[in-house]
């Protein structure tokens, strides 16, 4: 029994002097390294990360009809078409990893992905945690209300008393605040749907593409309906903050919609290229 | 759709099953270690064993999920961004930990606060062991390991057996907390169907497998206190 105390003792000491040597090694090398060096090492080595380990780590959730599994059980959508686009032009491999959409901003610093390429509206908020690429597709956020309250409703300003019901940290929520209605903010745009339809909330913003997909015949919410188109918005990759890899995304996307393979792209998935 | 539903959620329960077998297997014999160390006469060994317990039965599972998964990893680009020159086996230590994959992260945050609870168990299990006990085995010319293992053991199980079916029903349901890093359990897979479909059904489906599931276990544990019905009184 000693034997077994003295060397979980041991395991314990050992993580515990690594951590500390950690913090103490840190407090005296931070006043020493200037701002500027450190960004652009980190940004410079990025592009070059992920063309030495030969493969881009797309991070995505199942968003028809951006991502989504096919009958082969194959990722495909227009954001997953057109990353393997992208990373074939870069000279690596493409592999896909389903995340939790609350946590991309972890994903991307703890570089278990290397962008967000999922239908994600570009915010002033992501901005802060994340480098962005120029937008490539518009959207809208719609209003969607119970059938037999719609007819009341007919201009965002007679919405002013009600309730609504928003996606923590989404476009949704932007336009709740812009027009000052009280709204809750849930995990998902599933939750803020199951608010309106079970009346806990009066209506809900959430995405066009969202709302086309879940809302109507056949769905736990035939009796929603979209009331109304709100706040045109468009879509971005996220990189890690200060990456190279934003600009050459850019760069490659310039390339794509100038030989016409991006329109044809957009065609196919019935979405609007930004101008 | 009810057998799409039932196929898509039978494998997500697969998972859940084997977050709560490798968690339970690693985690009973690693709580005694740890119950060990709470009541060990070495003062630093039993505080820091009791500051370690304290810390993870006082944080949310959640964010030791969170901190085993993006811990490393976040911690790694900080360094590259202090640039700091660390040892290379350090650094040894943290890569391997960034790299590690998602279900490895569940079963290591599972572990890790399953045994802590076990071993509070253990603790008040082997200490309501009546002092004269002991002395007794003493007497007998018996040594530590004997008193342990031939006395104290068989009692100490009789007694935990009921606090410890608590805490393990309560994994079964804890986890569905996997789905935070995205590993697909029961939960994971029927709130898909909530968000691509639009069918709320599956969500409220899903009690029905843990239902079981713990019921299968209630039984199990009632069976395992019967045959502990040894030394009464």
């Amino acid at each position: 029994m000693k034997k077994t105390i003295s060397v979980l003792l041991a395991v314990l000491l050992v993580l515990g002097a690594v951590f500390a040597f950690a913090a103490c090694s840190d407090k005296t090398d931070e006043t020493t390294t200037a701002a500027n060096t450190e960004e652009t090492t980190a940004a410079e080595s990025d592009l070059q990360y992920i063309t030495d380990k030969g493969v881009l780590v797309v991070g995505i959730t199942e968003y028809p009809p951006m991502d989504y599994l096919d009958e082969n059980n194959e990722w495909t959508g227009f954001d997953a078409e057109y990353a393997k686009l992208v990373a074939e032009k870069i000279g690596v491999d493409v592999e896909f990893v389903e995340i939790t959409w609350s946590q991309k901003v972890f994903e991307l610093d703890a570089k278990k992905i290397d962008v967000v390429w999922n239908g994600m509206t570009i915010n002033d908020d992501l901005k802060k945690s994340m480098s962005i690429t120029d937008p490539y597709v518009k959207n809208a956020q719609v209003i969607v209300m119970a059938a037999d309250k719609a007819e009341q409703y007919k201009t965002i300003e007679s919405m002013a008393e009600l309730n609504f019901a928003v996606e923590e940290g989404s476009a949704g929520k932007d336009v709740a605040e812009e027009n000052s209605f009280s709204y809750t903010g849930l995990p998902t745009q599933a939750d803020a749907l199951l608010e309106v339809s079970t009346g806990k909330a009066d209506a809900c913003i959430i995405d066009l593409t969202m709302a086309d997909a879940t809302t109507g015949e056949g769905s736990s919410y035939e009796n929603l309906v979209q009331v109304m188109a709100v706040n045109e918005e468009e879509y971005g990759v996220g990189c890690r903050t200060g990456s190279d890899l934003c600009d050459k995304i850019n760069e490659i996307t310039d390339e794509l919609i100038a030989d016409g393979t991006l329109t044809a792209l957009a065609e196919k998935y019935e979405l609007t290229l930004v101008d | 759709m009810f057998w799409t539903v039932t196929q898509s959620l039978l494998e997500g329960f697969s998972k859940t099953v084997e977050i709560f077998v490798v968690t339970l297997a690693f985690a009973i014999p690693l709580g005694l270690i740890i119950s060990f160390g709470s009541m060990s006469k070495i003062a630093p060994v039993k505080w820091l064993c009791k500051t370690f317990v304290w810390i993870i039965r006082g944080t949310p599972l959640m964010l030791q999920l969170i901190a085993v998964f993006y811990g490393p990893g976040l911690m790694l680009s900080w360094i590259t961004k202090m640039s700091l020159d660390l040892p290379a086996a350090v650094m040894g230590v943290i890569n391997a930990l960034a790299a590690m994959d998602r279900i490895t992260a569940v079963f290591i945050a599972f572990i890790v606060n399953y045994s802590c609870y076990f071993s509070e168990i253990y603790r008040g299990g082997i200490e309501a062991i009546p002092k004269g006990q002991y002395e007794a085995c003493q007497v007998l010319g018996m040594t530590k390991s004997q008193t342990f293992f031939k006395v104290v053991l068989l009692q100490v199980i009789k007694r935990i057996v009921p606090p410890m079916g608590n805490e393990i029903i309560t994994l079964v349901k804890d986890t569905s907390l996997a789905r935070i890093i995205a590993v697909y359990e029961i939960i994971y897979n029927a709130e898909k169907f909530i968000k691509l479909e639009g069918i709320i059904w599956p969500l409220f489906y899903t009690g029905a497998f843990y239902l079981i599931f713990c019921g299968v276990l209630t039984v199990l544990f009632g069976r395992i206190e019967k045959k502990m019905d040894y030394f009464r009184g």
